[in-house]
């Protein structure tokens, strides 16, 4: 099997392969360890996740086929319903602030020149603080009675809202409570972008006579396209895939108003009673939809940036 | 021709620098050093008394500055705000409105914590689990990363692109039949059912594949002439030679692993096994919540991470755009 591929091969291939007595089995020795988790632990399940979605189990040992009837009864369920309505409200708040905030930061970032250093360590120190801890904090800060949110509300005379116990103010916090853990992330993909944008262009520019904001707006903003690209779809899976923060932060509550998808399939999957079959087909559903939502906002930004 | 030569940015005279500070609101750093290299000959913008040559602030940029400034602010006052409150006594804690430092400043609730919580053997499987996943990611994933950049052999792009297309399938979306798996391997209440399963890392395989097809032919040519096996060419001088890259990836896996909440929630159903976030999540969510310990174990969890951060924080940053951007 090996011998005529050994023949084949030009006397000096591009890359490492000019020892020609090499073994066949070296490099699959070497990707082995990584494909082995990965398969086990990555690429079967996301088979066998479909797979389970065509049955239904109550107990967890026996399997009985339904072919769709969990996809059905998923559709049909009004907790579900709310839960995918709750969870595209998150994402497009969360992917529009991303965006807007992350460049608005990247920008001004750029252009600052003392302390920068200083600042960008402030914007990103949230990314790397645990998200059960993120919640916890917001959550105490964010309390109605002796929150610092509604402390510092309240001496300004604005009053102290229940921004946890109101379904619409709770939704509000949980956006912005994911807004502040990732927009730094965000910003230093987009400061990174900035920064690889040749500066003799606005430099021209200046020299033409072109204001500040002409020069983001013509030159900057669609120079800067590709970078928001990503960012958008990156914040996209990160916004459909966010939970632990508010796990901590609402618990999915006040009465499932931040329950999102990844909770209730973790609790069909985990918690009492228990659906697996309901669990799967929320899985391959979501999958679905992030799939499609990605490769959307791919599609539309690369043709924005074609224009 | 010469002076269009040097507004192309080449050899710039005095005289362009000097257009460019009268134009430009912001400057790229070239400029600047041109413009303290030759400062202005006719003097009229100096009306701002200034001993090193810089441009007086526009108003422009004192906006920019107090608006990052302030925002700067807003993002780092929740975090200083419970690390001062941990040292706040438990009346104080319960005041409203709430202060902002400490009046009477204790280390009672780290005593309380650290005796009442099992915080010892928290942050330990917390510290077991990260540093041997990260160890394990490491080793494997550049393993593979040397296989997929180094070799040619059959089905090295199928391979490739079956790792890259699974970064599309998140563990949410899988947590049922990975769960599954892992407890038919008899992994659950185990700290290897932490460890093992997400350490195979679409990312980490991707960064270093990359970084190691920069390495030139000639180095790892030389070694196998002089009679180097392929594991010891890979460890002794592949892995060395991936520092920078083997660090990036490091970091992150150690950030991620640590802050990890969900597999580890699934996995740890014994609290003999449960990592800090998942800890500090069930203790956080019993009935009367004692806050001034939360807190603690709070402000002692992200305390590491921190610390980290603070010491890489120029890795990281770079990582992340490195990593963001492909």
């Amino acid at each position: 099997m090996s011998a005529p591929a050994e023949a084949s091969r030009p006397p000096r291939p591009v890359r490492g392969g000019s020892v020609t007595r090499r073994r066949w089995w070296v490099p699959i020795l070497f990707v082995a360890p990584n494909m082995i988790v990965f398969g086990l632990f990555t690429i079967w399940p996301a088979i066998n996740g479909f797979n389970i979605s065509l049955f239904d189990s109550s107990n967890g040992r026996t399997f009985t086929p339904v072919g769709s009837q969990n996809y059905q009864e998923i559709l049909s369920d009004p907790e579900f319903r709310s839960v995918v309505l709750h969870t595209l409200i998150f994402v497009v708040g969360f992917v529009i602030g991303c965006v807007l905030f992350g460049t608005v930061l990247a920008l001004l970032l750029n252009a600052q020149r003392r302390g920068r250093g200083l600042l960008r360590a402030a914007y990103f120190l949230p990314v790397v603080i645990s998200p059960v801890v993120v919640g916890l904090i917001w959550s105490w800060a964010l309390t109605r009675q002796n929150g610092l949110v509604n402390a510092v509300l309240s001496s300004w005379g604005l009053g102290k809202p229940g921004w946890l116990s109101e379904p619409g103010l709770a939704m509000i916090s949980v956006v912005g409570v994911g807004l502040w853990t990732h927009v730094g992330f965000y910003a230093m993909i987009l400061l990174a972008g900035l920064q690889s944008i040749p500066a003799n262009l606005n430099e021209a520019a200046t020299i033409d006579g072109a204001s500040a904001w002409q020069q983001i707006r013509r030159i900057t903003l669609p120079l800067l396209r590709p970078t928001m690209l990503v960012v958008l779809v990156l914040a996209t899976i990160s916004g459909f895939q966010a939970f632990d923060y508010i796990y901590t932060l609402t618990g999915g509550g006040p009465v499932g108003a931040t329950t999102l998808i990844v909770q209730y399939i973790y609790e069909k999957a985990f918690q009492s009673p228990i659906q697996y079959g309901l669990a799967a087909a929320g899985g391959v559903l979501f999958f679905v939809v992030v799939f499609a939502v990605t490769l959307i906002n791919y599609f539309l930004g690369r043709r924005k940036g074609a224009v | 021709m010469n002076r269009r030569a040097s507004r192309a940015g080449d050899q710039p005279g005095p005289t362009d620098a000097e257009l460019a500070v009268q134009d430009a609101a912001d400057r790229p750093s070239v400029t600047r050093t041109l413009v303290t290299a030759a400062p202005p000959q006719d003097g009229r913008r100096r009306s701002w008394t200034s001993s090193t040559g810089r441009r007086p602030p526009s108003t422009s940029s004192i906006i920019r500055g107090t608006a990052l400034t302030a925002g700067a602010i807003c993002m780092v006052i929740p975090i200083v705000w419970a690390v001062l409150s941990s040292f706040k006594s438990q009346s104080e804690l319960a005041k409203s409105p709430p202060t902002i430092f400490p009046q009477s400043f204790t280390l009672d609730n780290y005593r309380d914590a650290v005796e009442s919580f099992a915080f010892g053997r928290y942050f330990l499987n917390s510290v077991i689990v990260t540093f041997s996943a990260t160890a394990l990611t490491l080793l494997i994933n550049a393993m593979a990363a040397y296989a997929l950049s180094r070799f040619n052999f059959r089905g090295r792009n199928f391979l490739f692109i079956l790792t890259l297309a699974t970064i599309m399938i998140p563990l949410q979306v899988i947590l049922l039949p990975v769960y599954q798996m892992v407890s038919s391997l008899g992994l659950t209440n185990s700290l290897w059912g932490l460890i093992i399963p997400p350490a195979a890392t679409p990312t980490g395989v991707f960064l270093l594949r990359q970084y190691m097809l920069t390495l030139p032919d000639e180095t790892l040519e030389a070694a196998r002439i002089d009679g180097a096996g392929e594991w010891r060419l890979f460890w002794r001088v592949v892995i060395p030679l991936c520092k920078p890259a083997l660090a990036v990836v490091a970091i992150f896996s150690v950030i991620w692993r640590w802050n990890d909440f969900l597999w580890p929630l699934i996995v740890a159903q014994d609290d003999a096994v449960y990592t800090l976030p998942v800890a500090l999540a069930q203790f956080s969510s019993q009935q009367v919540i004692p806050f001034n310990l939360v807190l603690a174990v709070s402000v002692l969890s992200i305390l590491p991470v921190i610390v980290i951060f603070l010491i890489m924080q120029r890795q990281i940053v770079q990582g992340i755009a490195q990593t963001g951007l492909k």
